[in-house]
C-alpha cells in the first residue's frame, strides 16, 4: 500500500487511489469542479492543481495517481496562484449575475473566488454572449453563459442513465451544453444534474426564484416516494418545505435519487395538508382537535369490540413507519382482538417494479415493515375477503391508516367508495381530500404527521432499517399514528416518553400543553 | 428539408465498414459524416444525424457534439456548388478577403448563404493548406489557386 503525505498528514491508500482521492481520504480540502467520486475523471477545470515534491510541474490531483512516497501540498503559494488564475480564466465569459443566480449561497464559483480569488480581473476583452434561459425539458433550465464546461452533467448522462441526452456543441468559447436538435432532458434522474452542477448554470424548474437558500434549514430524512428509501435533505423555513436533495449512501441510493422522489416534500406542505380533525359526514363536518377526537373514537372503538371484535376492521398503508405500526398492532391486535386486518397495496402490478437504478414499482417507503408485522401478528387476509365483508354488511367499523401521499394512490376513490359501504369509518391520514369528505358514512377524519415531523424507523426493500428524525412542524395540530393509537386505546400521551428540543415546544400547540389532552 | 433520410446501400455498407476500422466505435463519425454530406447535397441534416445514431448504434448527441465541433460539416442546406474562399493569413496578404467580397457581389449572395438561383454557397474559411499558391478557393472537392478575381468568376461562371 502506497504512502504519501497530504498537507503534511501522512496517510496510506489503496494502489491505485487518485491524489484527489487521498485528499478526501486525509480531510484535506481541495477544490474541483469537474471531478465528481461517482463519474469518471475529465481533468478539464484544472481547479485540483497541486505540488508534488521533486516534481517541476504543478499536476492535477483529480487524474494522478499516488506513487509511494509522495509528498503533495495544495497549500503552496504557486498552487494558490495557479488556482487563482484558474478561476480568472472560468470567469472570462461568466455573467456574474448572482443576484438573481438560485445557485447563489451555495455555488461553487463564489465559494472558490472566497477562498483563492480576490482579484482584480485582468480581462479587458467584452464577454462571449451565450443563451440564457433554455428550456431543456420538463424539470432544468439551462442558462449556457454561467457553464463552465466541466462536463459533469454531460457525463452523468452518459455513464449513471446511460441515456445520452447532453452534450458539448460548437468549440472553444462558444462551446454550449445542450441536447441533440432541442429534444428533452427527460428522464426519470434530470434532476441529479442541477445537484452536480458546480454553478449556476443548470437550475430546477420547481425550485428557480421560489426561496433563496440562505434562507433555508436542511433535515436529514429518507425520501418516502417508494421502497428503495433514498437518504436525502429536506429543506424548508417556517413557511413550508421547498425541496429536496440527496445524500450519499452507498448502502442505498449513492449519490443519486429519482425524480419522482424530488415530489415528496409537496405532500407535507399546508395547502394539501388535513390540518384539523374532523367528524361528520359529507357536507356536514365538525371540526374538533386531533387529540380529543381521538380519545372519542377510541372509546366507540373499544365499546364496539367488546361486543364483537370481528364487527371491526383495519386496513393499513405502507406508508407509516415501524414504530407506528408496532402501536397499532398492539391496540387493536393485542388490544382489542382484531383479526379482520388488510394490506391496502395502492400498485398492485407494478409493485415489484425496479428501474434498474433506484425507483422501485412499490411507491410506499414501508411495505417491507407492515409486512413483517402481518406475519409477526399472524395476520393472513385476503383483500378479497375485506370486499366480501363488506358487501355482506358483517362490518360495523372501519379504521384506515390511510396514505400520507395521496398521489401514489390511484385507487384513493375507489377504495373510498368500499370503505363507505361501512357505517363507521375512521380516517387517518396526513393530506386532505375532497373524496373523503364526500363519505357518506359516519366518519371520523384525524390529521397524521408526515414523515419530516416525526421520529421512525422505515424498513426499506432490502429490509435495511433507516432512522429519521423530526426535522420541522408542519401541522401542529396532526398526531403521528402512535400516538393517535396511544390515545384510542385509553392512554394519555406521556410527553416525556421522548424529550422534545425547546423550538419544538414552541411550535407544537398540542405538546406544549404538556398535560392530558 | 427531407423528413426521412438513408444512405444508399453502399454508403451504408461503408459506414458500417468503417464502424470495425478503428480501435473506439466513435472515431467512425467523422467519415459517416462525411458520407451523408456527399449523399444529402452538400449538408447534414437533424434527420440524418436520427439515421446515423440508428445505423452506428451511437447516441445522437455524441453524433452531433462531432457535426457541431467541426466546420468542414455544413448544418445548414448549401447551393449546388460549396464555394470556400479562403481568408487565412497568406491568402488575405494577396487578396482572399477581396476575393470573397467580389464573388458575392458578382454572384449576388451573402456569405454562408444560397444564391437564389440555388447555385452557390460562398463562404469565408480559415487556411485550407494551400497557402504557397495564395489566393485560393475550394470549390466542392476541388481546390482552384493562384487565383485573380477575374478567374474565379470564370471558373465559378463555367459551373451550372
Ligand atoms: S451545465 Fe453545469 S454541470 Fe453541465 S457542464 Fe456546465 S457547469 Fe458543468
Ligand atoms: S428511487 Fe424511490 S426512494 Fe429513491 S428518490 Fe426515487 S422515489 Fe425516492
Ligand atoms: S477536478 Fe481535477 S481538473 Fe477538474
Ligand atoms: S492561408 Fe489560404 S491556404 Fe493557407
Amino acid at each position: 500500500m502506497p504512502k504519501c503525505t497530504i498537507n503534511g498528514k501522512s496517510i496510506e491508500v489503496k494502489p491505485g487511489t487518485t491524489i484527489i482521492q487521498a485528499f478526501k481520504e486525509a480531510g484535506e480540502e481541495i477544490a474541483h469542479y469537474c471531478w465528481h467520486p461517482a463519474l469518471s475523471v475529465a481533468g478539464v477545470c484544472r481547479l485540483c492543481m497541486v505540488q508534488i515534491e521533486g516534481q517541476p510541474k504543478l499536476q492535477i490531483a483529480c487524474n494522478t495517481v499516488v506513487a509511494d512516497n509522495m509528498v503533495i501540498t495544495n497549500k503552496s503559494e504557486p498552487v494558490k496562484d495557479a488556482v487563482r488564475w484558474g478561476m480568472d480564466f472560468h470567469l472570462i465569459n461568466h455573467p456574474l449575475d448572482c443576484p438573481i443566480c438560485d445557485q447563489a449561497g451555495e455555488c461553487g464559483l463564489q465559494e472558490q473566488y472566497m477562498r483563492y480569488g480576490q482579484y482584480d480581473p485582468e480581462m479587458a476583452e467584452p464577454k462571449q454572449k451565450k443563451h440564457k434561459v433554455i428550456d431543456l425539458g420538463p424539470t432544468v433550465v439551462l442558462d449556457s453563459e454561467r457553464c463552465i464546461l466541466c462536463s459533469r452533467c454531460v457525463r452523468f448522462t452518459e455513464e449513471v442513465t446511460k441515456t445520452n441526452e447532453l452534450g458539448i456543441f460548437n468549440r472553444g468559447d462558444r462551446s454550449e451544453i445542450g441536447t441533440f436538435h432541442n429534444k428533452p432532458l427527460n428522464n426519470n434522474y434530470s434532476y441529479n444534474t442541477i445537484d452536480i452542477c458546480p454553478v449556476g448554470a443548470l437550475t430546477s424548474k420547481d425550485f428557480r426564484f421560489r426561496q433563496r437558500v440562505w434562507y433555508l434549514k436542511e433535515a436529514r430524512s429518507i425520501c418516502t416516494g417508494c421502497s428503495t428509501g433514498c437518504n436525502v435533505n429536506v429543506y424548508f423555513n417556517e413557511e413550508g418545505t421547498w425541496r429536496v436533495k440527496p445524500v450519499q449512501n452507498d448502502k442505498v441510493n449513492g449519490y443519486w435519487m429519482c425524480d419522482k422522489g424530488r415530489d415528496v416534500y409537496k405532500f407535507t406542505n399546508l395547502p394539501v395538508r388535513l390540518t384539523s380533525g374532523k367528524t361528520g359526514s359529507k357536507d356536514n363536518w365538525n371540526l374538533l382537535e386531533a387529540g380529543a377526537l381521538a380519545k372519542d373514537v377510541g372509546a366507540t372503538i373499544r365499546a364496539a369490540a367488546r361486543s364483537g371484535a370481528d364487527k371491526i376492521a383495519l386496513v393499513i398503508t405502507g406508508q407509516y413507519s415501524n414504530e407506528d405500526y408496532d402501536a397499532l398492532f398492539q391496540f387493536f391486535s393485542v388490544g382489542l382482538g382484531v383479526q379482520n386486518i388488510y394490506h391496502w397495496i395502492n400498485n398492485p402490478e407494478d409493485m415489484n417494479g425496479f428501474d434498474g437504478l433506484l425507483f422501485r414499482g412499490d411507491r410506499n417507503p414501508n411495505t417491507k415493515g407492515l409486512v413483517a408485522r402481518l406475519e409477526k401478528y399472524g395476520v393472513k387476509t385476503k383483500w378479497l375477503d375485506l370486499e366480501d365483508k363488506i358487501k355482506a354488511h358483517d362490518l360495523t367499523h372501519i379504521v384506515i391508516a390511510g396514505p400520507e401521499n395521496h398521489s401514489v394512490f390511484p385507487d384513493l376513490e375507489t377504495k373510498l367508495r368500499l370503505f363507505d359501504q361501512v357505517p363507521n369509518v375512521v380516517w387517518l391520514s396526513a393530506g386532505k381530500s375532497v373524496a373523503v369528505d364526500g363519505l357518506t358514512a359516519v366518519t371520523t377524519q384525524i390529521p397524521m404527521k408526515t414523515f419530516i415531523e416525526k421520529d421512525g424507523t422505515y424498513t426499506n426493500y432490502a429490509g435495511l432499517e433507516q432512522k429519521v428524525k423530526r426535522g420541522t412542524t408542519i401541522v401542529a395540530g396532526a398526531l403521528t399514528l402512535e400516538e393517535a393509537v396511544h390515545l384510542m386505546s385509553g392512554e394519555e400521551l406521556d410527553m416525556n416518553m421522548r424529550p422534545l428540543p425547546p423550538k419544538y415546544l414552541k411550535t407544537n400547540f398540542l405538546v406544549h400543553k404538556g398535560g392530558p389532552l | 428539408m427531407t423528413s426521412t433520410f438513408q444512405l444508399s446501400e453502399e454508403g451504408a455498407a461503408f459506414v458500417k465498414r468503417e464502424l470495425n476500422r478503428y480501435e473506439d466505435r466513435h472515431s467512425a463519425i467523422i467519415p459517416a459524416l462525411y458520407r451523408v454530406q456527399k449523399e444529402n447535397n452538400g449538408w447534414v441534416s437533424p434527420e440524418s444525424v436520427t439515421y446515423l445514431s440508428h445505423l452506428m448504434d451511437l447516441p445522437e448527441s455524441e453524433i452531433e457534439e462531432v457535426l457541431r465541433f467541426y466546420t468542414m460539416f455544413n448544418t445548414k442546406p448549401v447551393g449546388r456548388h460549396h464555394v470556400q474562399v479562403c481568408c487565412n493569413i497568406s491568402c488575405a496578404m494577396n487578396g482572399g478577403r477581396e476575393l470573397a467580397d467580389r464573388l458575392c457581389q458578382e454572384f449576388d449572395v451573402h456569405d454562408g448563404e444560397i444564391s437564389g438561383d440555388g447555385r452557390f454557397t460562398i463562404s469565408r474559411v480559415e487556411c485550407l493548406g494551400a497557402c504557397d499558391k495564395a489566393p485560393m478557393m475550394q470549390v466542392n472537392d476541388t481546390f482552384c489557386e493562384g487565383l485573380t478575381e477575374e478567374k474565379a468568376i470564370e471558373i465559378l461562371r463555367e459551373m451550372k
